[in-house]
């Protein structure tokens, strides 16, 4: 099965779920079935990206499904549907950290500033061309929860600033920088030692 | 590429303008295209002579893509919880075919208890000529018999679960709903009408005719209060109306149904009909089918095929050439009948003008009277009606053994539709007092509560759609306790086909103890226990803690839900 980012779906597949979308929310459960087989593998990996754990996943993607269905006419059929689909299984998986608190394990408050380590030029390069996707799988499971989210949000879901300013409930204005210190969270888990910072000059 | 930049070289503290080098945020709201226009010139004008800035802007844009590639690969395969909630998501709307399949199977029930199931008792007896292969087929006892004791209310779900099956098959076969309820609604045309055959005409109207010299090639149809063939119709004529005359010349057959249908002109081929009475004064070249009240065979008229008939009376006066099959009240013969007769019914009079080549063979409550005159080629065989029970089946090991397959095969599509529920419900089952308590009053109270809605205000779908669901729970109970008892004699599993395994077992043995003696008070019993236990679940499933992931998606209960909410 293949996974969908909203942002490269062609016009066509775009048609054709706007049109399953139109018939799902008039009660047809046909619709409404080929709409999860469509959609759930990607969702699920969204919530298996975005949470900690496997059975975390599962029962998100479920219940994100179960909340798009009640939803479905509050949707807005001129946007993409994906992108809908997207925030509310963001806002979901947001909800669901913040009730158990996951955050306060490794969240910093002060995420409105700008990182103050910058990293070796070459030094990153190297970092990032030895690195495979296992390996930066794992050390995604290894951030925080909010770093986690921010860099699924945009580069799984290929969701806009200001979609993810709206999901994680952070001013417009920040988003880079939650965007960047995740990214140095992840260089950090990816040394291993966080050492990363070390290459760079203050 | 990777040249390594002087120590100190990638500071961005101030908000890099042309000459120092780019920090990392702008490097990175740069790739993502969120700077302002000219800050974007800048970072590219800047990277086009610093090779330290290019290196860390490919770096961090590689990065990017490293982590969109490692988020996007499916290193691990669907989950089967995901995989099997998506086809109770698909199911949702399965369940309405299953409580349409109920509904229509209630319908037909009724339909047969009410109409078919008299007139059939009637013609049990053997010995109706093989008039056609249908009447031999569903009217010949012996083959029937099992179906008949099969019918009781509870039976009719294994039927219905069966075809449920069979539709869920069919439904892999196609991927639309839709296709499939095409393909029943014409297969159940298709039992109902006869083959139309390429049909050329249709008039419709307040009186519609064929006129005197007209001549009409191919079949034709006609609707009306009043309908007239006093031409020729050079095939079929199927015909709707009040009152419906033929005094011309059908060469094919009449298929009508209007309540009144004289035929004072000819028909070549069969009268198929349906009404109130059928009188011949003409001819009738092959023969007569009626459902209805009365068919007459008039003094000048004449049949030359046999006349089955279900309904209350049957006057034969004029020449009948074969035999007569009846099921109804009386039947008059002062004509000719030129093969056997048989009936199933109160009365027969045989006038003193009559001539019978065949048997008479008659089975009624009243001794046939016969006129002294009446040429008949053997005396009258009567047999006085006696109510018989048909004792086939229940108790029949071979019977026993279909319906503990039915039920396990039942269980089944139960345990595949809903794993979790089913489990749930087997939880339920294993706190017996509950259940049973809770039992007891699901299954007095949901039948009359249904009744209640079915004649109040409510509505009669509510109704009987909430009985229907009744009836499949109380089906569904015996699984459930079958269950249980599977798990008392091989221990617990959590595996789907373990359990079901479980559950087979159990509903085996269930069955086998319902059939000896007092089996009765087990089967209320484990009826009771099971309900019981379903009811707990369906109540827990639905307790207030709604933050509580349901596994599965809901319930059956709500067939309209399977639409969102809007």
């Amino acid at each position: 099965m293949d996974v969908q980012k909203p942002g490269r779906m062609n016009a066509a597949d775009t048609r054709e779920s706007s049109a399953t979308v139109a018939r799902a929310r008039a009660g047809d459960a046909e619709a409404w079935g080929d709409l999860y087989r469509d959609y759930a593998p990607a969702i699920f990996r969204f919530c298996r990206r975005a949470l900690p754990t496997r059975e975390d996943a599962e029962d998100a993607t479920m219940e994100i499904f179960m909340k798009i269905r009640d939803k479905l006419n509050q949707y807005d059929a001129s946007r993409p549907f994906s992108a809908w689909l997207y925030r509310v299984a963001a806002n979901h998986c947001w909800d669901m950290l913040r009730r158990r608190k996951i955050r306060q394990d490794k969240e910093t408050d002060d995420f409105e500033t700008v990182p103050l380590e910058h990293p070796d030029p070459s030094q990153l390069d190297q970092l990032i061309e030895r690195r495979t996707s296992e390996e930066v799988r794992k050390a995604l499971d290894k951030l925080g929860a909010r770093a986690r989210m921010a860099l699924v949000l945009r580069y799984y879901s290929d969701m806009s600033y200001d979609e993810i300013a709206d999901a994680l409930g952070v001013r417009r204005a920040f988003v880079g920088v939650v965007l960047l210190r995740a990214r140095h969270e992840l260089r950090g888990a990816l040394e291993g030692t966080g050492a990363m910072a070390a290459g760079g000059a203050r | 590429m990777s040249m390594s930049s002087p120590p100190g070289s990638n500071q961005g503290s101030g908000k890099g303008d042309g000459m120092e080098h780019l920090d990392e945020m702008s490097c990175m709201l740069y790739l993502e295209g969120q700077l302002d226009r000219a800050r974007a010139m800048e970072v590219s004008n800047h990277t086009q002579t610093c090779s330290a800035c290019r290196t860390l802007l490919r770096a961090i844009e590689r990065e990017s893509r490293l982590l969109t590639r490692a988020m996007l690969e499916e290193e691990e395969p669907l989950p089967a919880r995901i995989v099997t909630f998506q086809e109770k998501v698909h199911r949702s709307m399965q369940w309405i075919w299953m409580v349409t399949f109920g509904l229509a199977a209630t319908a037909i029930y009724a339909m047969y208890t009410g109409y078919i199931e008299p007139w059939e008792q009637r013609l049990e007896q053997a010995g109706f000529g093989g008039t056609s292969l249908l009447s031999m087929l569903i009217f010949q006892g012996s083959f029937w018999k099992g179906w008949q004791s099969m019918l009781s209310l509870v039976e009719v779900l294994a039927l219905v679960t069966i075809a449920g099956f069979a539709a869920f098959v069919l439904r892999k076969r196609f991927r639309r709903g839709s296709a499939v309820a095409l393909v029943l609604a014409s297969l159940g045309a298709a039992f109902s009408m006869p083959a139309p055959a390429a049909a050329t005409e249709v008039r419709k109207g307040q009186a519609v005719e064929v006129r005197k010299d007209e001549v009409i090639k191919g079949n034709v149809f006609l609707s009306g209060k009043r309908v007239e063939v006093l031409g020729t119709v050079d095939g079929d004529v199927f015909a709707a109306g009040k009152d419906i005359e033929i005094d011309g010349h059908i060469t094919g057959d009449l298929i009508s149904a209007g309540r009144t249908v004289w035929i004072r002109g000819q028909v070549d081929g069969n009268v198929r009909s349906a009404g109130n009475t059928v009188t011949v004064v003409g001819k009738v070249g092959k023969n007569i089918s009626y459902f209805g009240d009365t068919v007459a065979i008039d003094a000048k008229g004449s049949v030359d095929g046999s006349v089955m008939m279900f309904g209350s009376e049957v006057n034969i006066a004029g020449r009948l050439g074969r035999d007569v099959l009846f099921a109804g009240d009386r039947l008059f013969v002062n004509g000719t009948v030129g093969g056997s007769i048989d009936q199933k019914g109160s009365e027969l009079e045989i006038g003193s003008s009559a001539q019978v080549d065949g048997a008479v063979r008659m089975e009624g409550e009243k001794e046939p009277v016969v006129s002294s005159g009446a040429k008949l080629a053997s005396p009258v065989q009567f047999t006085k009606h006696v109510e018989r029970h048909q004792e086939f089946g229940k108790r029949s090991g071979v019977w026993a053994g279909f319906l503990a397959a039915a039920f396990v095969l039942f269980g089944l599509v139960l345990f595949r539709v809903m794993p979790q529920f089913s489990l749930d419900a087997t939880r339920a089952a294993e706190s017996y007092g509950a259940s049973i308590g809770l039992g007891v009053l699901v299954m007095f109270a949901v039948p009359i509560a249904s009744l209640i809605a079915c004649v109040t205000f409510v509505g009669l779908f509510v109704g009987l759609s909430t009985f229907v669901l009744w009836l499949i729970a109380l089906y569904a109970a015996q699984t459930v306790v079958g269950t249980v008892i599977g798990q008392w004699i091989l221990g617990r599993t959590t595996d789907i086909w373990g359990r079901i395994g479980r559950m087979a077992l159990g509903v085996v043995l269930i069955r086998a103890v319902t059939l000896i003696p007092h089996g009765g008070w087990i089967k209320l019993a484990v009826l009771l226990w099971g309900m019981g236990a379903i009811s707990l679940a369906l109540y827990r499933r639905f307790q207030p803690p709604a933050m509580v992931p349901p596994a599965y998606l809901p319930p059956p209960l709500a067939p309209g839900a399977s639409a969102p909410a809007v």
